[in-house]
């Protein structure tokens, strides 16, 4: 419960008006660091709702694919270019950043990983390289500005961050294969 | 009941055989070059405390500024760096048994690319082609041939580097289920630190190489400037981790103690190891081209290696009052007496962890923004990095040298030596009290720091600076008083000391310390942790500097 708390704090900072602020000024800080913190505020929280529904998550989420479902589509979403912009223009679509990252992809995530099997972890994995990768030659590649609240500079500074991402994921995959896990057990 | 001498050489054959004798050769020769490079950075540094006070006259054929380089490169980059070659080099030899023949082979092939690179350097210092001072960025431009000879430096310090990874990994497969020697984490905490570290100057250096040669018109000189700093300030806290090292796993044991809970230590090395490269932001807090809420948000990054260093000063003193009170202090502060403060090999330490504080919290105030710009490029920088580096740092270096080189050179620390030990701390603290001290209270008077003649046609403010500067020539006359003696007592105890066995002093854990669990052995892991919050750091600004980037600099030669 002690993480739970932790969580809801991190959330609470996170929704301060200055904080959100600052942190929604800079395109990659938005993508890359106030998104994945509430993702994170949420996977803290997730303690506080396994203990109060079990029955729900054991109902709907008993093998973890529904809920590892649900956090791919929410982050992915929060991906695209228009969906940021929007968080910025529309009060409304910043409420939901709010909600559906902590809870619909924070919360199933915690309760999904440690159900997947290795393959289904396996293919999570994959497909967030897959897709830093692609976000990186979008971001980078495009001539126009994406983006009505940032500069084409920022846009090109995200596709570098992104590229980045995938390479230590790959980095961090190679010693998987290449170093004996065991030894750390 | 005393072992057999057939058990002893089962069980403890280092305590018979002593240091591996070649494995001794190779940290000796690193220390030799290490102390030689601190006499010669030692007279320089008296010679610009001198002409700075100006009370001589430098002849023409040598400049402020040629001094000033060579002072700074010989000590910041060549002194540190060979001692902590050496003397982690010997950590590894002990820890591990001794060197693998290849590993040893790379540690020599390592000490001939950094001499003939070090060469180089000096060289072309000498010929006055190069007093681009010791962060040597652009627009600035030396010879080619510097640029070079740094490239060979990094080359040698990669050779040392790879050598520590092969030898780690070789006793990691042969040992399943044990965690490494606490001697041999913090050594590959030090150079998986250096490794990541030079990446970003190497970067730099092969940029300013067809620069200076007149290949490329110009060069974009924030980048450069930013790539500098990823180094430069890692190489503080590469430093940093090195005198760690002793403070943990020595000290300790010098005072008749045990060490702090082993877990808590590496727990120490992976969060430098981890948070340290964007702290070079803080040296670049008023450079324009870094935007504000970047420079914000780095303070948390700066600011962050205060935690590691808080959990070291709470576990120094908790293994300080632990020892004294066992071995009867009484009071509050009654442990503190019974320290060995008699016993160099503590003292000089000791008298480096308490500048640490005075250090640390000058370090508080250049990572602040607002302070920074009180300060920035006055002499208070110079008075922190000489408390820093030039205690805190070095005077734990050489409070290692009086068991370090007995061990190796299979000698003995004499009474005598040991006074003369003390001697040379108390001087050394003085000295530096007296200098650093006086930069500090000139800096915040404004008296600019980098700068040869500062009398500005005899203007009031800066007449009321001179004070200060005739403090610092005391101070830099009893350091190198210091210097000669430290010297003196390396070489003394190196070929000239009598013969006989020096404890090489390893703190054992308490005996009921819960064992060190095995994922603090993931290096994979912590390294890319490490690039995480590299990437975190640098993409952003380093994009903005090369996408909106000004049309460069040509190479500017001003002496």
């Amino acid at each position: 419960m002690k993480l739970a708390k932790y969580g809801l704090v991190l959330y609470i900072f996170l929704a301060l008006p200055p904080v959100a602020n600052l942190l929604e000024s800079i395109m990659i800080v938005h993508m890359h660091m106030q998104m994945p913190l509430l993702v994170a505020s949420g996977f803290l929280m997730a303690g506080f709702f396994q203990l109060k529904f079990p029955n729900f998550l054991e109902k709907w989420n008993s093998n973890g694919i529904p809920g590892i479902i649900l956090f791919v589509i929410i982050w992915s979403y929060w991906m695209l270019p228009r969906a940021m912009d929007e968080a910025i223009t529309l009060q409304v679509v910043e409420l939901f950043k709010f909600i559906s990252l902590p809870f619909l992809a924070g919360v199933p995530l915690r309760d999904s990983w440690k159900k997947l099997s290795s393959i289904g972890k396996d293919i999570v994995y994959l497909y967030f390289i897959i897709m830093f990768i692609v976000m990186a030659w979008i971001y980078i590649g495009s001539e126009s500005q994406l983006c009505n609240n940032y500069l084409l500079v920022e846009q090109k500074t995200l596709g570098w961050g992104s590229l980045a991402i995938a390479a230590c994921m790959i980095i961090y995959l190679l010693q998987l294969i290449f170093i004996d896990q065991s030894e750390f057990e | 009941m005393e072992q057999s001498l057939r058990e002893t050489i089962h069980e403890n054959p280092k305590k018979i055989l002593g240091v591996n004798s070649q494995d001794a050769k190779v940290s000796l020769s690193y220390l030799t070059v290490a102390f030689v490079s601190l006499l010669i950075g030692g007279i320089l540094g008296l010679v610009q405390g001198l002409e700075r006070a100006g009370l001589i006259q430098l002849p023409s054929w040598l400049n402020y500024y040629q001094v000033l380089t060579a002072h700074g490169l010989l000590l910041l980059v060549v002194f540190t760096a060979t001692f902590s070659i050496g003397y982690l080099y010997a950590n590894l030899s002990h820890a591990l048994g001794g060197l693998l023949p290849k590993v040893r082979k790379l540690a020599w092939t390592g000490f001939v690319l950094m001499i003939i690179g070090v060469a180089m350097v000096v060289t072309m210092i000498v010929l006055n082609e190069a007093s681009v001072l010791y962060t040597f960025y652009p627009p600035l431009a030396a010879h080619p041939i510097f640029y070079i000879g740094l490239v060979f430096v990094v080359l040698g310090i990669w050779a040392c580097c790879f050598g520590v990874f092969i030898n780690y990994r070789h006793w990691r497969k042969n040992h399943p289920g044990e965690v490494t020697p606490i001697l041999a984490f913090f050594t590959m905490g030090v150079f998986v630190l250096w490794f990541f570290a030079s990446l970003g100057v190497t970067i730099e250096v092969f940029t300013l190489i067809p620069w200076s040669m007149g290949l490329v018109e110009t060069t974009n000189v924030m980048v450069a400037r930013t790539l500098f700093w990823w180094f430069g300030h890692t190489l503080v806290n590469i430093w940093y981790l090195v005198a760690i090292s002793a403070w943990y796993v020595f000290v300790p044991r010098i005072i008749g103690g045990r060490h702090f809970s082993d877990k808590l230590i590496r727990l120490v090395v992976i969060l430098v190891v981890i948070l340290n490269i964007p702290g070079g932001f803080h040296h670049q807090i008023i450079d324009p081209a870094i935007s504000q809420s970047i420079k914000f948000l780095h303070v948390f990054m700066s600011l962050s290696i205060a935690v590691p260093s808080l959990m070291t000063a709470f576990a120094m003193f908790v293994v300080f009052e632990r020892t004294g009170r066992r071995l009867g202090g009484k009071g509050l502060l009654g442990w503190l007496k019974k320290l060995p403060w008699g016993d160099v090999r503590f003292l000089a330490p000791m008298i480096a962890m308490i500048s640490f504080i005075f250090g640390g919290a000058g370090g508080i105030v250049n990572t602040s923004n607002q302070l920074n710009q009180v300060i920035h490029n006055t002499m208070w920088v110079v008075g922190h990095f000489h408390i820093t580096v030039g205690v805190s740092v070095v005077l734990t270096f050489f409070g290692i040298c009086y068991w370090l080189i007995p061990h190796l050179s299979k000698r003995k620390l004499t009474p005598k030596m040991n006074k003369i030990g003390i001697i040379q701390t108390l001087i050394w603290t003085v000295g530096m009290i007296i200098m650093s001290g006086s930069m500090h209270i000139v800096g915040l008077l404004g008296d600019p720091r980098r700068t040869s003649d500062t009398t500005y046609g005899g203007h009031e403010a800066a007449a009321s600076w001179v004070p200060f500067e005739m403090l610092f020539a005391v101070g830099a006359t009893l350091l190198l008083i210091g210097v000669i003696i430290q010297v003196y007592a390396v070489f003394n105890m190196m070929f000239f000391a009598p013969k006989g066995n020096t404890e090489y002093p390893v703190a054992e854990p308490e005996d009921d310390e819960t064992p060190t669990p095995m994922w603090t052995e993931r290096w994979g892991l912590w390294i890319v942790l490490l690039l995480m919050v590299v990437a975190m750091a640098y993409v952003v600004p380093i994009v903005d500097m090369l996408l909106n980037a000004p049309p460069g600099s040509p190479p500017i030669r001003t002496w």
